[in-house]
């Protein structure tokens, strides 16, 4: 790459790096007087009621992540008061909520593993700057010196006279007085966090009184189903309203983005409606389109002689000519649906030139634009309610449901919930890109790395929802070569990496863990082949590429030991190792996996971790725990197949979860490094499905290169 | 109209007699604990209790329950305390929870059949439930032991 090109890059790429592996740089003001506190606020983040109780206004929707209750934790802890005392709420959007308040990505929202990694300094200094003012207030309030006072189980204490103020009458004084925007924070050994602590959205979801999208009911409210085109952007040609309208229940047909809504008395007929609706769509040219062209294209994008090529260090061409042997190998995945349980749905509001949503959104700022642009409106005069979600693994970063929503609501002067249909959620839903990658490792006559060259090909899934960065032909989609070009190994001084953007129909999206989704699999397995190829154990050589890094070492080394590598396995069963870096934590898994007729078992699947540090353990157990079903379940059978422009998968029963037979022990073993937190949602499911098809591979001998495992051929 | 009894309650329904029983619950009766996940019986998410036995109430039609007993997870116990709730949260099960509801219900109908059900009873009463957040591992260990204490 020439001097400018580079250039290019270096001022474009930490645009979404800071997303996607480390903090954003300036830490962000807290705002004393935010929007949500009302007259009781104390900072953007919160607000104290005179009973005493906080409430904490939180940036993240509660996915099932468990951040509700890890913020309630936090500031609980920095504040000095009981966790029953604390509400956690999703906020409204304003500055010192969004991701980069100054920044290129001034946005409210929940991804990248980020609810407690970004959000746990900057609540813990909003619980603090409110401790230190309440405390100030006190101290005039019993005329006793500030260091003399401490705030403890919601009051002001002066333990000298046995004074004491609960927090509830020292609001209003304190609201008056500046909020330091670096106040002390509480010592390590005085803090209760990190520690177990019981989830406080669980009781009601063991009741079914959780409070989803799907169940928000308004006075008047009518319901409403999308009905979409089955070939991604396919245009309507023409409707028969007729049918649907004759559906007992259903009251209207009305055009909304991408197709219609059939709104109706109830959810069903709804349904009945959309189904009896006669619809023409328009011819597109990729109605022809099947997987087998999707991975023509794929691969025909690692044969491209240009490539963007954002990792080059040292020579690779000399390398690979000076190398003893050469491996290499090409890997595949499909395409891959989110399948939250909870569909795409939102309920919209309208009253004058105002509009209020309910919607299980992951992000709150780009829904209230969307809607605010598609009503004429003022954002400012947009309300969002965010309610629990039911799962989101990076879907509910769309928000075109609400829109679609505040159409139907406009059209028929009712407030209306869209529900899309589990059959459009699959075929109409935005997936994990199918993509592929071409490997090449030199090796010297002893076997060690002396170079590795990675290409990868595929859609960007940037490209589609961050589509301005583009107008800079620089700039190269991160999550394209996620947790490659940053990684820890060292190949011995030249590593070239390279990525090949494929732009096919269907529109791809972040699916948890994103582009290291693949990426784990692709250089996971590949390092194993590596490794035979080099008459070495595969943790052996991973141990050589990290022999400089103590910190990847010891989670490496630590899911090692704990499995038993080294020791023989029981009877019938064969382990495979694999370790990725991704949101900034590591990762190690290894894999203990039985084959018998072809059919593959995973027995155990023991994880060591690194995030640096932790809030609720619990929780980071939970997600460590979902994220090896969630990483095993598309491994074992997961994929979106096309078939005449058409997602041939539309339901559960074409599109195989895994349940909870064949789900393995998960044992976890989290490593506190103390270096900056890492996220915790997503980083242990790109190192599972190469974990399993090493073990694979080290029972059957045989290399699996494309997922899923369902479509391999392991039988003797 | 359709008469039905729900959660101890005799309602008369104002929806015609093919509506699915989930829509009825959820649209017409505002009990909304019981969830849509797929319409064809594949997930799990929307399971109710007819007469105490377990069914997919996206494939059973209101007309199909007129004159009979429907417990919602709204209707499990009066305070929410069914022991497999209580062990749904010691045990701290749900993630994002949203299947958890057909979950309980499940496992509540198997553990009125089979008291001390084995592992693998327990995978197959549970085999027709999604869990897209991976809580399987949680949700059996909660039954099991739900079961040891007597559910």
């Amino acid at each position: 790459m020439d001097r400018r090109g580079f250039l290019a890059l270096a001022l474009t790429v930490p645009v979404m790096p800071a997303l996607a592996q480390t903090a954003p740089p300036a830490p962000p003001t807290i705002a004393a007087n935010g929007i949500n506190g009302g007259e009781r606020g104390l900072s953007a983040f919160l607000a104290i009621a005179p009973d005493g109780s906080v409430t904490v206004f939180t940036t993240t929707t509660e996915l099932g992540q468990g951040t509700h209750t890890g913020h309630a934790m936090i500031v609980a802890d920095e504040l000095g008061v009981p966790m029953a005392s604390v509400r956690v709420t999703v906020a409204q959007p304003e500055p010192a909520l969004r991701l980069m308040p100054n920044g290129p990505v001034a946005e409210m929202y929940t991804g990248a593993s980020f609810g407690n990694r970004i959000w746990e300094p900057r609540l813990r200094r909003a619980a603090a700057a409110a401790r230190t003012v309440l405390v100030q207030a006190a101290s005039e309030r019993l005329n006793a010196p500030a260091d003399s006072l401490r705030l403890v189980d919601g009051r002001v204490v002066h333990a000298a006279t046995d004074r004491a103020v609960p927090i509830g009458e020292l609001v209003a004084d304190a609201r008056r007085l500046p909020l330091p925007e670096t106040p002390a924070l509480k010592p390590a050994a005085e803090r209760t966090v990190p520690r177990r602590e019981m989830r406080t959205d669980i009781p009601a979801k063991t009741r079914g009184a959780a409070t989803y999208g799907v169940d928000v009911r308004l006075e008047g409210m009518l319901f409403a189903v999308a009905v979409l085109p089955q070939v991604f952007g396919a245009e309507l040609d023409g409707h028969d309203p007729a049918p649907a309208l004759a559906v007992p229940g259903v009251t209207h047909v009305v055009p909304i983005p991408r197709g219609l809504a059939v709104v109706a008395t109830s959810t069903w007929a709804a349904m009945k409606g959309a189904e009896a609706l006669p619809v023409r769509w328009k011819a597109t040219a990729h109605d022809v389109l099947d997987s087998a062209g999707v991975s023509r294209a794929l691969h025909a994008g690692l044969a491209r002689p240009e490539a963007q090529r954002p990792k080059n260090d040292g020579d690779w061409e000399a390398a690979k000519a000076a190398a003893a042997q050469v491996v290499s190998a090409t890997y595949e995945v499909p395409y891959l649906a989110h399948a939250p349980m909870e569909v795409e749905n939102a309920t919209v509001r309208l009253s004058g030139d105002r509009a209020e949503i309910w919607a299980p959104t992951q992000h709150q700022d780009w829904m209230i634009r969307d809607v605010a642009q598609a009503l004429g409106i003022a954002p400012a005069n947009v309300t969002l309610n965010t309610t629990m979600a039911g799962g989101g693994f990076g879907r509910r970063l769309l928000v075109e449901v609400a829109v679609q929503a505040a159409h139907a609501a406009r059209a028929t002067g009712r407030p209306v919930q869209m529900v899309w249909r589990r059959e459009d959620e699959f075929a109409q839903g935005y997936w994990r890109p199918a993509f592929a990658a071409r490997m090449e490792a030199a090796l010297d006559a002893q076997g060690r790395v002396t170079g590795f060259f990675l290409r990868g090909a595929g859609p960007s899934v940037m490209f589609d929802y961050r589509p301005a960065l583009f107008r800079n032909p620089a700039f190269v989609d991160p999550f394209a070569l996620q947790s490659v070009t940053d990684t820890r190994y060292r190949f011995g001084g030249a590593f070239r990496a390279e990525y090949a953007r494929v732009d096919l129909p269907p529109k791809v999206w972040l699916w948890r863990s994103v582009g290291s989704s693949q990426y784990g699999f692709f250089v996971e397995s590949f390092l194993d082949e590596v490794a035979r190829a080099a008459n070495k154990d595969p943790l052996a050589l991973r141990r050589e590429l990290l022999a400089h890094d103590a910190r990847a070492l010891l989670v490496l080394n630590t899911a090692a030991e704990k499995a038993g590598w080294g020791t023989p396995p029981p009877a019938g069963r064969h382990r495979g190792i694999a370790y990725m870096e991704a949101y900034g934590s590591l990762c190690a898994q290894v894999a203990e996996v039985s084959v018998e007729r072809g059919e593959v078992t995973v027995h155990k699947v023991t994880v060591a971790y690194d995030a640096g540090s932790y809030v609720n353990v619990n929780t980071v157990e939970s997600q460590i725990e979902g994220s090896v079903v969630w990483g095993l379940s598309a491994a074992m059978g997961e994929k979106m197949t096309l078939k005449d422009g058409r997602a041939v998968e539309r339901n559960f029963d074409a599109y195989p979860i895994q349940r909870m037979r064949g789900t393995p022990v998960v044992e976890a073993h989290l490593i506190t490094s103390g270096q900056p937190m890492g996220g915790v949602g997503e980083p242990a499911v790109p190192p599972v499905a190469p974990a399993i098809c090493n073990a694979i591979f080290a029972a059957t001998g045989k290399r699996v290169r494309s997922l899923p495992l369902a479509d391999a051929d392991l039988r003797a | 109209m359709v008469q039905l009894t729900v959660n101890g309650e005799s309602r008369q329904v104002d929806a015609p007699a093919a509506m699915p029983l989930l829509w009825a619950l959820r649209d017409v009766l505002n009990l909304t604990g019981t969830k849509y996940g797929c319409g064809i019986a594949q997930c799990g998410a929307c399971t109710v209790h007819v007469d105490g036995t377990a069914v997919r109430a996206c494939q059973t039609s209101l007309g199909d329950v007129a004159g009979r007993a429907v417990t919602t997870i709204e209707g499990l116990h009066p305070e929410g305390a069914h022991p497999l709730q209580q062990a749904w949260v010691a045990h701290q099960v749900p993630q994002c929870g949203f299947c958890q509801s057909g979950q309980i219900m499940g496992a509540a109908a198997l553990l009125k059949d089979t008291p001390r059900p084995t592992e693998a009873q327990v995978e197959e009463a549970m085999a027709g439930h999604i869990c897209r957040c991976g809580t399987y591992g949680r949700i059996k260990a909660a039954i099991l032991d739900a079961a040891q204490r007597g559910a």
